[in-house]
Order: structure tokens, then C-alpha cells, then sequence
């Protein structure tokens, strides 16, 4: 591999007025997703053995956590206080405070508990928007193409239609919390097109539409009397009924004391987010610090059915430069605001509104074959053009960007006068539990919403679709959780822990890996510490 | 009760009644062709030899009882019919880790009835009733299929003609309740009404079902009865270890490799079948104790694990094998949740009519969730220990028996988890 162009030669040779022409025409875009996509990397995936994915493909790194063995046993339960409650939901960013709020709307007492505090989550990273199809010349119809289209014609019709026909309630609902959106001059919603719409879509604060979802999700959540939200407080295990077959519970711990706490109820609503910080073939990641993939490790255990296990998105343009903010994101709006991408060499190479994954497969072969510009041995990155951008918009960075400017105005760069060094960063992943259009999983009593839950996306998910689905799917769970009445579990075990022993003695596996994970390894030093 | 372990449970090492030339299901024909009907024509030529065969292979009450079959059946035959006589095949099996009758009932129906009906004749029943868990739609749906194929053969017919009147085969859901396998409890059923257990006596040899001699048998005991007739007592004795005789189906559940249904020799060691057949404990953790019974007997601890698994041997360690169902704790599960688990089934088991089980066992249970969760007290604790002695013999059927026996086993063996335990 040739490391590219230096950073110095290709800044002193980098013109914001220069001559761009068009991006060369893309013929194939199967042939370069297989040869630069990271999903596609010689032993980036292995077969699962155990479990309801048993001979389905994985990633690695996931493959390990699924097939671990439990931080508990039953013996470990003796003693621990039991707290009995209609819902748990388990994560506390937009899709579990989505959840919490539509079950206590629908009368049940909500226990909400999160592993950081609440609101810690990527929720609050969505720079971009959400998409909704709200303007006069879209149509539901149009959005549902778009996003099967973007997810290669992998994900479930039935989940993707019902994700885009919530789109304009979900709007309707978000404005009636209080959250802010930009408006146009004559105050209708702003949007934009971004990468893979057909027709712009996207709606917007700023960018931090996440922030300001967040913001008001968590005030509702916070004054809504029937919801307790328990801190610092991860799910080390769920709890099944006596074959093992039900989810009945969920065993929570304390990031302070370390105390198990066992929780019993009707239905437990997964909302824990996704893995980057499992960082999948070395790359850096935009999730924020819990993002350790729990819930996918807990739904497995206790048997649910997960989907495209080995498909996760790298945002193309995460921050190369300066090294402390590797791996923070540059919202996509840039890109849909009209900023363009530049190898070492001055040139366009990909047509910058190409979806995610094609555009990131675009940057690693303009990386790997020596176009890049590279910062030392293991840093590569291209430019993103943002002077190009203010000399074509003045203002506009300033304006609408305030998030990206704050952040890089602090690196000491100033992306109107200098382009940004950007590299593809672990962003999302694409799959996750398999869920219906209720979020139900496979397993009785068992929810799943937000990234943690999968079959939306394909194996590619548009901008702007997580921070819908994580309130369009969040609310049909909770809703779907309080319908079920039933007395409540009789008996809660971990029989569901023993099956998977069973699964992995008899398959051969070693049980010296614990899961799940709760804090990445460099952070947990004397925070997490069992 | 949910079946401990769903579906249909893992068969091992069967040998005699889950054998797989047994297993041939509702299907008469092939049970005929394999060897099934024997014990029948045997029986219909000379109904008196059944009871000495049986006496004399020493067949006890697999139910749990342990009590020497024969010698139920003994005193029904010597009951005058008033003006019926009732045979029960009790296959209510609700408890917590039983899971055999289910098989017997699912895939070898005719067994059973063949068993039921060389039964009546020796001892002069013309009513038969298979009394069988709602739950269980499989069993069901296979004995009704099975007796209706009986109705309609000949087989019936000779012993109908041997016995001298009808003999009538009935099959009967029962009420789902735990209690409802208790055999007063079956007989009241049988009448019509809810399982409540009756005082004894009158025994329900001289006075049971409409008041008539009734002789009630568990499922397992049923089926050995066509093997014993048709292969002579002396072939059944040896089939067993020791003192044992005949063969037990095991259910093996909780933390071991394989659990399932295992047919091994009556009096095989307990360290067999735990390390042999069930492929040892999972992830490879000391063995701590195992709840027999369903969890109504003493707890067998490792230094139990050479004892022979037939009844008198475990008797003679204050233990007891109950229905065969041993569940197998490794170091890793907490005792006093398990015992509280237990308890509370207990006490959301108990039919109520005793005021010493009622409140006894909801107080037991209430007592042991505290200590579980954390709450309990060493005044608790006391309590409860106070509870095991006033308790035992105060209600009309066993329940509160097997509940305190379990608590007192648990405390004597694991006094420390329970202290541990308390706030």
C-alpha cells in the first residue's frame, strides 16, 4: 500500500478556486463495495456457531461478545433487590426515552434505565436532520423506494413503510414536545436533499437535530410522574422464565456501588444503541463512549434472531486531523449543502450524494492507492471541501453549521479558509435484532428499537432515518409493550444463560470471554471494574 | 406449572418402556406387531396369576410413593365391586422438574392402556380412568386416538368377556392443578368436583370414586405391567441394581450438560447419571446439590452421589426419589432462591382447606421471597425454623410435608447461604 500524498505538499497544493470537473462516471458500484467496503475485508467476518444465528455470517469482533459467557450467575442473584414494574426499557437515549414516554402515555409505570446518564447517546451526534416526507412534490411512496433503494433491496417493505408513513406524525409529535426546527423565510419546514433522496426531505435544527430532539425528549421524560429513570445503571443480563423462553426481566447494575438489582416485569424494551466502540477492523468511531453493543449481546443470549450481522456503516467523513477528534463526524449536510470531496491529487473522485457505504468505499480506494493525503504512517485521509463551499455560499458554514465551526474552531482550524482531512469512521450498524412493525422481537416480552434493532436499513441506512426510527419505532414499542396485561412473571431465571453453555460446550467454544462489554476496555479502569 | 423443559424432552438411554420399538405412538397395529397384546392374552387366560407376577417382581408405586403397587392392588381385588370398581392412571404430573409420564403418555399410549387393562382384570375393575394434565395437548391427543383404536379392536372385547362385564376406558383431563395428582384429589375429579384431597381413611381401596373400591397408579407403574406379565418377574428383578428392581425413568434437569429423560435400572448411582448419561455439570462447576422429588424430598448433596437411586436406599439417607426428577444445582446457582422458588409454588399449590398448609406455606414463601430479595431478618430466619417443626403432619394430604422437608433439608445443608442472605 502506497501511504499518499503528504500533508504538507498536498495542502501547499490545494487551490479552493481550482477547476474541478465532474467525478468520474461510477459503472460498478457492486465491484468497489466488495473491494474497499470494510464489511468486505479478508477476515472481517466469521461464522456464528451457537444461538438462533447459528451459520449466519458475522463480524468478528460481535462474533466473540455473542458467543460469551455471562457476567452472572444465579448464585450472584442471592440477596438482590427486586423491584417489580409494568415496562423496563433499557437505554436512555431517543429511542428508549421514545419508548418510556409512549408506554406511561399508555398507562403503564415505566422504569427507564441507562447505562451513562440520560441522553448520553448518538441520538445526540445525529448532526444531519430526520427525514419526513413533508413536501408537496415527496410522497410517502417516494421515501420508502429511496430507503429500501439505499439499503440494496435487503430491508423488510413492511418495517420500511411503516417507518416512512410515520414520518410526518413523528414531525407533528416532536414540534409538540417543544422541539425547535430551521424554517424557510415564509416558516414552513427547511429541508434538504442528502445522500440517496431522490427529492429533499431532510428536516433540520441546525446541526444538531439530534441535540434538539434530545433536549426536549429528555424534559418529557424527566417530568412524566409514571417515569423512574435509574443512571449509571447498565442491564447485565436479561431474565427468562423457567424454559428460558420469555423475557421477564432484566438484571441491572450500578456503574456506583456495583450492586445487582433485579428487575421483573411484563415486557423489557432493548433500546441500548449500537458497537462502535467495539471499533470493527481498527477504525475509529463517531458513538459516543457506552456504545459497546449490549442489547445485541443480551437479545442473543436469551434467543432472539438477529439480521446482517456483518453490515455496518462507515460515515465517509469522519475528522482525520487533529488525532484527539479522530473519529468525530462531519455532518453529511455539508456534503448536501453542496461541499465537495478532493483526493491528494486536487480531483474529484465520487459523486458526493452517493450513499454512505459507496461513498465510503470511494475514500478507502482513493486511501489505499496512494491518492490520499496522509497525516503519518497509519493516517490517510481526503479533503472536504469546505472553502470551496464558503467562496460558492459565504456565511452559509457559519450559519447552519454552528456545531462543526465550535468544534473545529477549538482544533485552531477554520474549515472556511482550510479544507478538512476527513477518513470513513465506524458510524452505525446496520442490522440488529429482528423486530415487526410493534418492535417485537422473537422472543416473547422482548422489544427492540433504535440501532439496536435491524431489518430497517438493508445493509445501508440513509441520513436522517435513524433519528425517525428511533421515535417512529420507539413509540410503536412502547405502545405495543403496555398491551400486555398478563400477572406478571411467576418465576424469573437465567435458564436462558444455561442453553447457550449447553450450545457452547457441545460446539466447543471456550467460555473465558464475558459479555456484555458495558465500557470499552480504555475506559473502564476504575469506573467498571468487576 | 410450565413444563421445565419445553417440547419434547431429550431421550436417553432407554431400555424397557421408552425403548424405541415402544415408541410406535397411537397406532395399534404396529404396537400389536411389536410384541404389544401378549401381556393381554396372558391375562385374559389366567387373571389371577397378574397379581402374583407382580408380587412377586416387587413393582412399586413410580409415582413417588415408592409404596409396593401390588399391595394397593391386593386390597381393591379383595373388595367386593359396589356396585363398580374404578382404576385411576394417574397422569396429572405437574411438578416442577417431572417430565416422564408426558412420554409415556405421547408415544406409548398403548402401553399404558395394555398396562391399565391387564391391571383390571387382575384385580376385577371394569371403570378405567386416564386421568391426564390439560396441559399436555400431545398426551392427550395420543390417548384419545389410542383408546378410541382400543374401543374398536377386539382386545377389549376379551377382557370385557374375562372380566365378565364392560370394562370401560375413560379418558379425563384433569383440573390443572398441582394438587389435583394427589389420588383423594383425583377421586373428587373423577366425581365431578375440585380436587380437594380427602382425609383417609376410609382408604380409597374400600371406599373411592361413588364410594367403590378405587386403586389409583401412577402412569410409570402402569406401563411396566404388560413386561412383567409377558417376561415373568424374575426377568423384571434383574433389569434393576441391587435392591432395586425393574427400571425408573429419570427426569434430569437444571445445570447439567444434557438434561432429559434417562430409563436406567432401578438403583442406578446418582453419580452415573449425572456424569454419564447427563454429560456432566455445565461449565464444568462442583457440584453443589440436587432437588429430588419433583423438590418435595430432602436434597441429595455430592457425598450422596454413589447412593443407589432406589426407593429404600434413599429412605435409608432421609432422602426420597420421589417421581424420579432430579435437579442438579452446580456451584454457580444460589440455594435460598431456588427454595424460594420452590415455596411459592407450594404455596400457590395448596388447595386451602387445611388452615396449617394455607397459611403455612403462603408464610413460607412470603418469609423466604423477603430473605431473597434482601429484605429478611434474622427474626425471619427464626420463624421459619419454628415454622418446620409445627408444620409437618397438620394437613389432610402431603403438600405441607414436602414443603417443609424441603426447607429443613435446605437449612440443614446450606445454613450459611441462608444467613449470608439476610440484611
Amino acid at each position: 500500500m502506497s501511504k499518499g500524498i503528504p500533508l504538507a505538499e498536498a495542502l501547499a497544493r490545494y487551490r479552493a478556486d481550482a477547476e474541478l470537473g465532474q467525478p468520474p462516471v461510477l459503472s460498478d458500484i457492486d465491484a468497489l463495495l466488495s473491494a474497499y467496503h470494510p464489511d468486505h475485508m479478508s477476515g472481517s467476518a466469521v461464522k456464528l456457531a451457537v444461538g438462533a444465528n447459528a451459520g449466519d455470517s458475522c463480524q468478528r469482533e460481535l462474533a466473540e461478545l455473542l458467543q460469551a459467557e455471562a457476567f452472572i450467575d444465579e448464585a450472584d442473584l442471592a440477596g438482590a433487590p427486586v423491584t417489580d414494574i409494568d415496562v423496563l426499557v433499557i437505554g436512555g437515549g431517543g429511542a428508549g426515552c421514545a419508548a418510556a414516554l409512549a408506554a406511561a402515555e399508555n398507562g403503564a409505570r415505566v422504569l427507564l434505565a441507562t447505562k451513562l446518564r440520560l441522553g448520553d447517546s448518538n441520538t445526540v451526534m445525529a448532526e444531519g436532520g430526520i427525514q419526513a416526507a413533508i413536501e408537496p412534490e415527496d410522497s410517502i411512496q417516494r421515501h420508502i423506494q429511496d430507503t429500501l433503494r439505499g439499503g440494496h433491496n435487503i430491508g423488510d417493505p413492511a418495517l420500511v413503510s411503516a417507518l416512512a408513513g410515520d414520518g410526518p406524525e413523528v414531525l407533528h409529535w416532536l414540534i409538540n414536545l417543544g422541539m425547535q426546527l430551521d424554517q424557510t423565510p415564509s416558516g414552513d419546514l427547511h429541508t434538504r436533499r442528502a445522500g440517496g433522496m431522490s427529492t429533499p426531505r431532510l428536516v433540520h435544527c441546525r446541526d444538531y437535530t439530534g441535540l434538539e430532539m434530545m433536549r426536549v425528549l429528555r424534559e418529557a421524560v424527566i417530568q412524566h410522574r409514571s417515569i423512574e429513570v435509574w443512571e449509571q445503571s447498565p442491564a447485565v443480563e436479561l431474565l427468562s422464565n423457567e424454559v428460558g423462553q420469555k423475557c421477564v426481566g432484566a438484571v441491572l447494575t450500578s456503574l456506583l456501588d456495583g450492586q445487582l438489582r433485579i428487575v421483573r416485569t411484563r415486557s423489557v424494551i432493548l433500546a441500548t444503541g449500537g458497537l462502535g466502540r467495539l471499533h470493527l477492523n481498527g477504525f475509529p468511531t463517531s458513538n459516543h463512549l457506552g456504545a459497546t453493543g449490549d442489547g445485541l449481546v443480551l437479545a442473543y443470549r436469551i434467543g432472539a434472531r438477529l439480521c446482517e450481522l456483518d453490515s455496518f456503516q462507515y460515515h465517509p467523513t469522519g475528522l482525520l486531523h487533529p488525532s484527539h477528534l479522530a473519529g468525530k463526524l462531519v455532518t453529511e449536510g455539508v456534503r448536501a449543502a453542496g461541499a465537495l470531496l478532493v483526493n491528494g491529487l486536487g480531483q474529484r473522485f465520487i459523486d458526493e450524494l452517493q450513499p454512505r457505504d459507496v461513498v465510503c468505499a470511494a475514500i478507502l480506494r482513493e486511501c489505499r492507492e496512494g491518492r490520499g493525503v496522509c497525516v503519518d504512517d497509519q493516517r490517510t485521509g481526503v479533503w472536504l471541501d469546505t472553502p470551496r463551499l464558503e467562496r460558492a455560499q459565504p456565511g452559509l458554514l457559519e450559519q447552519q453549521f454552528t456545531s462543526l465551526m465550535t468544534r473545529t474552531h477549538v482544533a485552531g482550524i477554520d474549515p472556511r479558509r482550510e479544507p478538512l482531512l476527513v477518513h470513513p469512521t465506524l458510524h452505525y450498524q446496520n442490522g440488529g435484532a429482528v423486530i415487526d412493525t410493534n418492535g417485537a422481537t422473537t422472543v416473547p416480552g422482548l422489544y427492540a428499537v433504535g440501532e439496536v434493532s435491524g431489518g430497517i436499513h438493508g445493509r445501508n441506512r440513509l441520513m436522517g432515518n435513524a433519528l425517525l426510527e428511533i421515535i417512529s419505532f420507539g413509540r410503536r414499542a412502547g405502545a405495543a409493550a403496555t398491551a400486555n396485561r398478563d400477572r406478571g412473571p411467576k418465576k424469573v431465571t437465567l435458564e436462558h444463560v444455561n442453553h447457550l453453555r449447553r450450545a457452547l460446550t457441545l460446539a466447543g467454544l471456550p467460555m473465558t470471554q464475558q459479555a456484555p462489554q458495558i465500557l470499552p476496555a480504555y475506559a473502564a479502569g476504575g469506573i467498571w471494574n468487576r | 406449572m410450565e413444563p421445565l423443559i419445553a417440547g419434547t424432552p431429550h431421550i436417553g438411554a432407554a431400555q424397557l418402556l421408552l425403548h424405541p420399538d415402544r415408541r410406535v405412538g397411537a397406532d395399534l397395529a404396529r404396537w400389536r406387531s411389536s410384541g404389544g397384546g401378549a401381556a393381554l392374552a396372558r391375562a385374559v387366560q389366567d387373571p389371577a396369576a397378574v397379581l402374583a407376577e407382580v408380587r412377586q417382581a416387587d413393582l412399586r408405586g413410580l409415582g413417588g410413593s415408592g409404596f409396593p403397587a401390588w399391595r394397593k392392588w391386593e386390597f381393591v381385588a379383595a373388595e367386593a365391586p359396589k356396585p363398580d370398581k374404578y382404576l385411576i392412571v394417574n397422569g396429572n404430573e405437574d411438578e416442577p422438574g417431572t417430565f416422564k409420564d408426558r412420554l409415556l403418555l405421547e408415544e406409548t399410549p398403548h402401553q399404558v392402556i395394555e398396562g391399565a387393562v391387564v391391571t383390571a382384570l387382575a384385580i376385577g375393575v371394569n371403570r378405567v380412568v386416564f386421568y391426564t394434565n390439560p396441559d399436555l395437548a400431545r398426551s392427550l391427543a395420543a390417548m384419545k386416538a389410542a383408546i378410541e383404536q382400543w374401543q374398536a379392536s377386539d382386545l377389549l372385547a376379551q377382557a370385557s368377556a374375562a372380566l365378565g362385564r364392560p370394562m370401560e376406558l375413560q379418558l379425563l383431563p384433569g383440573s390443572g392443578h398441582y394438587i389435583g395428582g394427589e389420588e383423594t384429589a383425583s377421586m373428587e375429579w373423577v366425581e365431578g368436583r375440585f380436587p380437594f384431597p380427602r382425609g383417609k381413611p376410609p382408604f380409597p381401596a374400600q371406599a373411592g370414586v361413588h364410594g367403590c373400591p378405587t386403586l389409583i397408579n401412577n402412569v410409570e407403574t402402569i406401563a411396566n405391567v404388560p413386561h412383567i406379565i409377558a417376561q415373568g418377574a424374575a426377568w423384571f428383578r434383574a433389569l434393576g441394581k441391587g435392591q432395586g428392581t425393574g427400571t425408573k425413568l429419570y427426569s434430569l434437569s437444571g445445570d447439567v450438560l444434557h438434561p432429559g429423560v434417562f430409563e436406567l435400572p432401578m438403583g442406578t448411582p446418582l453419580r452415573e447419571l449425572i456424569f454419564v448419561h447427563g454429560g456432566g455439570l455445565l461449565s464444568g462447576k462442583p457440584l453443589k446439590a440436587v432437588f429430588t422429588g419433583g423438590p418435595s424430598c430432602a436434597l441429595l448433596t455430592p457425598v450422596d452421589l454413589d447412593v443407589a437411586m432406589d426407593f429404600d436406599s434413599l429412605r435409608e439417607r432421609g432422602a426420597n426419589l420421589g417421581t424420579g426428577a432430579m435437579i442438579v444445582i452446580s456451584e454457580g446457582t444460589g440455594i435460598v432462591k431456588r427454595v424460594a422458588e420452590y415455596e411459592r409454588f407450594f404455596a400457590h399449590s395448596s388447595c386451602g382447606q387445611c388452615n396449617s398448609c394455607k397459611i403455612g406455606t403462603a408464610n413460607m414463601s412470603r418469609l423466604l421471597d423477603r430473605i431473597d430479595t434482601g429484605c429478611g431478618t434474622a427474626a425471619d430466619l427464626a420463624t421459619l425454623k419454628n415454622l418446620c417443626t409445627m408444620l409437618p403432619g397438620s394437613g389432610r394430604c402431603h403438600l405441607i410435608n414436602g414443603a417443609v422437608q424441603l426447607l429443613d433439608s435446605a437449612f440443614h445443608h446450606f445454613p450459611d447461604e441462608f444467613k449470608q442472605a439476610l440484611r
